[in-house]
Order: C-alpha cells, then structure tokens, then sequence
C-alpha cells in the first residue's frame, strides 16, 4: 500500500494546526490590538514614541542589546521582577502584548545577562542623559566589574576648537577619557539610542495589566 | 562494518550523490569551525570583557548572533540537506539526476549564509533571534532551500518500490517543514513585520520549530537508519515507530510557547506549550526505547564502529535534551530558569550534543561510502569523540549550575542584580575554557575532513570494493 499521501498530508495536518493555533491566532488576535485611550491624560496607551525613539529601536537592534537585555516583566506570582523595583511610580506591572504595540521589533528577550530594561526610562529621564552616555560610553568606569560592552564606537572624539560641544558627554573616566583639549560628542547614533532607552516604560494603566500590589 | 561487493545500483547512486553531499559536508565543517570560534569568543566576552572590546563588529551583540547563525544555517543545516540527500536516495535506491542544479543550490545557500553572517557583524540585523539575517539573504537561502529540497522529495518520489522506511518519514517531513517555518517566520517578522505585541509568540514558534521541525527530525532520520545499518539487525518495533513519529509530529510544533510563561502572550498558549512539552515526552520515550532498545546487547560494537559511536551517543543526549526541555517548561521551573544561563546550557546540548552528535555519525558514515576511501586515522576521530563529549558535558553542567545559581539571584529581590553575574562569572569561565576544547574537537573533525578530500582529489586509482566504518 502506498501510504506517501498520508504522510504528506499527515506532515500538513500536524504544521497546519500549529501553524493556525500559534501564529495565525497571534496575527489575528494579538496583530490586531490598538492603543486605548487614557481619562487622566487625555493621551493614549501605550503613548507615541519620538521620531528619535523610533531610530533608536534600530540601534538597539543593529548592536544586539537584546541577547543581554530582555523587556519582560512577568507578574508577581511567578518572579520577582516587580518586587525588583519597589520605588517605582507609578508601580511597575507585568507587561502584556499590547506593551509592545510601539515596538519594531518587539524586543521581549530570552537571556538576563544584563538587567531588565521594560521599564529603564521610569523617573530617569532627562536628567540621566548624560550619566546614560557614560554608561554606554565605558560601561566599566561607571559600575566597576560591569561586563557590558563598551559602545565607544558610537561616539565621536574630537578636539574642542574655541567653546566646548553643549552635547559633550562630561565626567568621563578611564582609559578612554578624552585628554585635555578633546572632547567626546555622541553620534546619531548614541543620541536616538538614549532617547530610545529613556523611553522605555512599560507601565501605562492598560484594562488587561491592573497594577499588582504586593500580596 | 564491511559492506563488500556493494552492487552497482548503490555504486550507482553513491556516484551521484558524491559532488552535492560532499560540498554539503565540507561547507558544513567549515561553518562549524567558524560558529564554534565565534561562540568561543562571545562566551569569553562575558567573563573578560576587555577582550577584543571597542569596535563595532567585535561586539558581543554581534559575535554571539552571528555564532548561532553559522551553527545553524551554515553548520547543520548545510550538513543536514547532505545527510538527507544521501539517506533519501540510499533508502530508495534511486540515483540524483542533474546534480549540478543541487550543487548550485548549495554554493547560493553557503554564499547566502556567509552574507548573512557579515550582514549581522556590520550591523545590519533586526536581532530576532534566528532570523538576523536581511530580508534579502533569507530570500536568497529559501529558494536556495527549494531547489535542494526539491530533489530530495525527488529522490522519494523515484524510490524503487517496497515499503517507506521510517527515515524516510522523519525526512520528508522536515522538507516540507523547513520551508513552512521559514518562509511564514520571514514574511512576518523580516519582509513584512506584523505589529509588535503578535511577534513574541511568533518568534517562539519559529525558533523552537527550527530544533524540533527541522534539525531534530533530519538527527532522528538519521540515527534510525545508522544504528539497525551498522548493527546490521532490524529496528527494534514498527510500531513504536509509528507511535513515535506521529506524536512527535503532532506535539513539537506547539512546544515553543512554554518559554513565554508570564509573558506578553495570552495564557492559554502558554497553557498549551506547557501540556504540549509535557505531552512530548511520549514520543520521545518512544523514540529512545525504539533507538536505544535496538541497541541492547551490542554496545560492543561501539568499540569498533565510530560512527555507531557518535550516532548512539547522540540517541543517548536526544533523550537527555528533550526531558530536560519538558522539565524546564513546567511553570515553576520556567519561572526561575528561564532568562539564565540554563538556556544556553540547554541550547548547546540540543545543537551540539545531540543534532550535531548524530550528524558527526552520519557523515563519518557516508564520506567512506562516496569516496571508497576508509578514514585514514580512526585514532583522530576517537580524540573528535571523546574532547567533544568531555567539552560539551563540561560545558553543559557548569552553565546549568551556574544558570540555576543565576536564576535564583534574580528571582530573590534582595539580591542585587550584580551578584547574579557574580554568581554566573566562575561557571562561565568554565564554559569559556571547554568552549576552547570544543573548538579543538571541531577543528580535528574539519581537519579529518579535509585531508581525506585531498587524499581523494590526489588519488587516480580506482575505488576498492570494500568500505570501513
Ligand atoms: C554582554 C551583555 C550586554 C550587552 C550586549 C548589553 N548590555 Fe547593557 N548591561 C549589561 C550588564 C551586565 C549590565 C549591568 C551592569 C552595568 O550596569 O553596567 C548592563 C546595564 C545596562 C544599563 C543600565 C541598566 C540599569 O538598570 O541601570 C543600560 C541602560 C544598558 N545596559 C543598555 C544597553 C544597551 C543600549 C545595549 C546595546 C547597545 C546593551 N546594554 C548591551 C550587559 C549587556
């Protein structure tokens, strides 16, 4: 008895169901979800991200933050990534798809070499530009044993001609400090990654992810 | 095992297949040498990352990608597509007409890998794992993909008559698979990105269905036809063939959800992975019993046979890798291992323990059978063994206990999160220096490779009769 149809068609039968269950249902279902609107902002959730946000997802991409980094906050019952950021206003909560809605791609990461950074932008922005720059720049000289690459190759060093640079990165250290005379300018580059990492915050009130509070 | 007076129909086929399968298996070690040194350098990187530190293309979310990609598009696959020629048309007696259009094929998949991988170190990848490659060398490697692929489908279809051995199944299946995967995965998450909250789950599928649907399934081919073939005695059951087969077929492909447990993906799915890996494990038992069991009363026969050797070993980890992956997919377990360390642990036992293990069985099997030439230095392929089995399992069981240390520092909010690479940093060390040996073991393997291709171009005489394995 030839039996090749059946085992052609049994080969379909079985990719078929997963193929519709896992990725036609993800493309119908989750593919579909939109931002919903925000009362007390009058804004939507998850909010638009800047033109220079938007450039750094590219950024993060090209250099492979994500083998290191995830953006994953899984809930409370399960792990102690929310118990991780206590301080945090509004309180973190698990991330849900429509979390990623912003995202191309969605960088929810699969290893935590490095911390979580779902919620990195949270009550950091503006002021830590340049401690981010730093950090990014030697990641070494500002936490000591720290085993991130360092992404000096995002930045320019240059010599001052008449007043400094207003984007200089100030406070640098280490072995790749700029001498006397020179100073170290962000690229593009840098400037839309930062801008990315600062608006990380996965916490906007969503109707599927209510805050968890501690138990 | 001696296979004298080898009829010339086999003659026959063997002579066909000689060209494509060898550009496969040599492209193939190549791309293993290269994989394994650039995940040697990656996993460096995590315990000194002064090395090679500061330019772009050196950066570890460069290396570490391009290392996967080569070890699974240019490593195995590239050996696997040879495997499955050669079995396809072993098992159906039928020689490969117009090779030259396979042989092509396979030089545009190397040449699309080798883009690929140049691709990710310039920068130029969206980091979705498995999937870094450009839109435009994925295309490239899938319709290289179709035009090997096609002739092994060919090959089936121009078997001679008799019944379909179960090889045959797991290959045709993983034909048909490999493009189903590839092609859905790149349409949605490379040529034409889907929103973001549907990619996680995607991704999932495709990463876990390129283990379970492609590599896992050519291994398995080829450890049914290797282990009976050598012994030279019939496959333990049928039916437990048949068992095995269709319920792998039916679980595997649902299995990748489980990783995803609390995160962005409705509950149910993730509901599902967790039965489905749990499930899996019938088919997996299955399959063991049925590999191993023809096994029972001749591991003497691994004294003398190499390939039986590297083939059983792999059967052995195969049952290891899959228990571990229902274990690591339970709820509890995910939720303080997974984002560690044992992910990688896991990731090397499946791609080199076990995928890669059985395919060093395959073609220290098949090279003799197409060249006529035995493996001048049984005693290199020994040192290949026993340093890949010794570096791996060394490897393996240090990033385990590492990533299990790791998992519960991240999963203790009092921890702070520099302890838990404190924590991982001496069993990463550990890794680095078997990832070294490894390296070794992968460059006899190339080496052994290669001088029997040199012995073969210089040599005029015709080929003798008998082959050794
Ligand atoms: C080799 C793994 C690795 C890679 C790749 C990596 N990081 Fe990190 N990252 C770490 C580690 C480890 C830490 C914690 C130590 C430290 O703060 O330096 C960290 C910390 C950070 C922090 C500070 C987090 C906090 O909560 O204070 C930021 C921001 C960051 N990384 C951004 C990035 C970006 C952007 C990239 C890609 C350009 C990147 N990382 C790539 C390992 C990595």
């Amino acid at each position: 008895m030839n039996r090749t149809p059946l085992l052609i068609f049994g080969a379909f039968l079985t990719f078929g169901s997963a193929w519709l269950g896992l990725v036609a249902y993800s493309y119908v279902t989750l593919g579909q979800l939109q931002p919903v609107a925000d009362e007390n902002t009058g804004g939507v959730n998850p909010p638009p991200l800047s033109g220079l946000a938007v450039a750094g997802q590219k950024v993060y991409a090209a250099n492979g933050c994500v083998y290191c980094h995830s953006q994953d906050i899984r809930p409370r019952y399960l792990s102690a990534d929310i118990a991780r950021e206590p301080e945090a206003e509004p309180p973190v909560r698990r991330t849900v798809a429509r979390d990623y809605f912003r995202d191309q791609p969605a960088f929810v990461g699969f290893l935590r070499i490095g911390p979580d950074l779902a919620n990195y932008g949270l009550e950091k922005r503006v002021a830590a530009w340049n401690d981010l720059h730093r950090h990014l720049y030697d990641s070494r000289e500002v936490v000591s044993g720290s085993i991130m690459p360092s992404y000096r190759y995002l930045y320019k060093m240059r010599k001052i001609s008449g007043q400094p640079s207003n984007e200089a990165v100030t406070g640098l250290t280490g072995p790749h400090a700029p001498a006397p005379g020179f100073e170290v300018v962000p690229t593009e580059d840098a400037k839309v990654l930062a801008a990315y990492l600062l608006s990380l915050k996965r916490n906007d009130p969503l109707p599927e992810a209510p805050v968890e509070t501690k138990e | 095992m001696t296979t004298s007076a080898r009829s010339p129909q086999v003659e026959k086929v063997d002579a066909s297949l000689r060209l494509p399968v060898l550009i496969f298996f040599g492209s193939a070690a190549l791309w293993l040498v290269v994989g394994t040194f650039l995940a040697a350098v990656a996993l460096t990187k995590l315990v000194w990352p002064q090395f090679l530190d500061g330019p772009a293309f050196l950066t570890y979310g460069r290396i570490a990608p391009a290392a996967v990609n080569a070890l699974v598009y240019g490593w195995a696959s590239s050996a696997g597509l040879g495997i499955a020629l050669w079995l396809l048309a072993r098992l159906g007696r039928a020689p490969l007409n117009y090779a030259v259009l396979p042989v092509v094929a396979g030089l545009v998949w190397n040449f699309g890998v080798f883009l690929g991988l140049l691709a990710i170190i310039g920068g130029y990848s969206r980091s979705i794992f498995l999937l870094e490659f450009p839109g435009f060398v994925s295309a490239i490697l899938f319709v290289a993909y179709l035009f090997i692929a096609v002739w092994g489908i060919v090959l089936f279809r121009n078997r001679a008559a008799g019944a379909v051995f179960v090889s045959a199944w797991y290959l045709v299946a993983a034909l048909l698979w490999f493009p189903g995967l590839y092609f859905t995965a790149n349409a949605l998450l490379v040529w034409h990105p889907v929103p973001g909250p549907a990619q996680a789950p995607i991704g999932a599928w495709f990463s876990s269905g390129i283990v379970n649907l492609w590599l896992a399934p050519i291994a398995l081919a080829a450890a049914f036809y290797l282990i009976p073939q050598i012994l030279g005695r019939r496959l333990l059951s049928y039916n437990l063939s048949l068992l095995g087969f269709w319920s792998f077929a039916l679980f595997a492909a649902w299995t990748g959800m489980a990783q995803l447990i609390g995160g962005p993906i409705p509950a149910w799915m993730v509901s599902v992975g967790v039965v489905s890996s749990i499930l899996l494990f019938i088919p997996v038992l299955v399959i063991s019993i049925n590999l191993l069991g023809t096994m029972q009363g001749s591991y003497g026969a691994l004294r003398w046979s190499p390939s039986l050797l590297f083939t059983v070993t792999g059967a052995g980890v195969f049952l290891l890798a899959y228990v571990q992956g229902t274990l690591l997919a339970l709820p509890g377990v995910a939720a303080i291992f997974h984002f560690t360390d044992v992910l990688i642990g896991h990731g090397a036992l499946l791609l080199f323990g076990f995928v890669s293990m059985v395919f060093f069985g395959a073609i220290y099997y098949i090279v003799p059978r197409l060249t006529g030439r035995d493996w001048n230095g049984d005693g290199l392929i020994r040192w290949h063994f026993w340093l890949f089995v010794g570096a791996l399992g060394v490897a393996y069981v240090s990033l385990t206990f590492g990533g299990m240390v790791q998992g519960f520092a991240l999963n203790d909010p009092g921890v702070r999160f520099a302890s838990s690479v404190g924590f991982a940093t001496p069993f990463r060390l550990v890794a680095v220096l078997s990832a070294l040996a490894l390296l070794l073991a992968s460059n006899i393997f190339a080496h052994l490779f290669f001088r029997t291709m040199l012995a073969v171009l210089e040599e005029t005489k015709p080929l003798p009769e008998a082959v050794t394995v």
